[in-house]
């Protein structure tokens, strides 16, 4: 699991690839939260991610609480198939903002 | 397939490349090689958890067999007691600032199996889980 990170006109753009699970989700969640936790606006884009896990869930609602916490937003952008699947079964999908593609994610914070 | 497992959570990277190539070599959608894929990482990460409080150095056993229409994964440990499938389901209703994290992987478990069982056999837990290898379940 790799994570990199990108400044777009005010929003913060954090793109991991490869697999969250039980082993790399503790580097999941020290990037995220490092990456978040000076943004107001910020979009997570799942398109190099094969696989998620209930341990790569966990950081993503951490990072939805914080982000609500400091009145900022979160977007989740550009799941493969799978990814948004699991997503759905967990509920995730009514408590965090998903949109299909980056450019939906972007709009949504206009 | 039968793998050995120590009780460190580094192994999961390897179980999953060894379920990866199982898929492959038994002709199993990627679609389906998921689900697996999910199921093991979960029940095997709660076993690497919460089986064995002594700290020493356990192996526990993942078999996959694969039939015609079906996968069936075992998992065998001989940590503490523990039927996780007890565990009660999140509430996948509740607001974000509500919602807890606790029991997802074991409810996943629970959702992409056709069926999950529990035993407790000679001192070892047991899980007989069988996925479905028909598309629509």
């Amino acid at each position: 699991m790799e994570i990199t990170t990108k400044q777009d006109s005010g929003i913060t753009i954090i793109y991991p690839s490869g697999r969250i699970d039980t082993s790399t989700a503790k580097n999941f969640e020290e990037g995220v939260m490092k990456t978040i936790s000076d943004s107001q606006l910020v979009i997570i884009s799942f398109s190099a991610i094969d696989y998620i896990s209930s341990a790569g869930l966990r950081v993503i609602l951490m990072a939805g609480k914080k982000m609500a916490s400091i009145k900022g937003q979160l977007a989740l952008a550009d799941m493969p198939e799978k990814i948004h699947e699991v997503f759905k079964m967990s509920g995730f999908d009514k408590i965090l903002k998903i949109y299909p593609t980056f450019a939906e994610a972007k709009a949504s914070f206009s | 397939m039968l793998l050995k497992v120590r009780n460190d959570i580094q192994e999961i990277d390897r179980v999953y490349d060894e379920i990866k190539e199982f898929c492959l070599s038994h002709d199993i959608t990627e679609k389906k090689c998921f689900d697996i894929l999910m199921i093991v990482d979960e029940l095997a990460t709660n076993i690497i958890k919460y089986a064995f409080n002594d700290e020493q150095e356990h192996t526990f056993d993942i078999l996959l067999e694969k039939s015609s229409q079906a996968v069936h994964i075992q998992l065998t440990d001989d940590g503490i007691p523990f039927d996780p499938l007890k565990k009660s389901d999140p509430d996948t209703m509740s607001s974000l600032e509500d919602r807890n994290i606790g029991g997802l992987g074991i409810f996943f478990a629970k959702q992409l199996s056709k069926l999950i069982t529990y035993a407790r056999i000679e001192d070892k837990n047991q899980l007989d889980i069988l996925v479905s290898l028909k598309e629509e379940e």
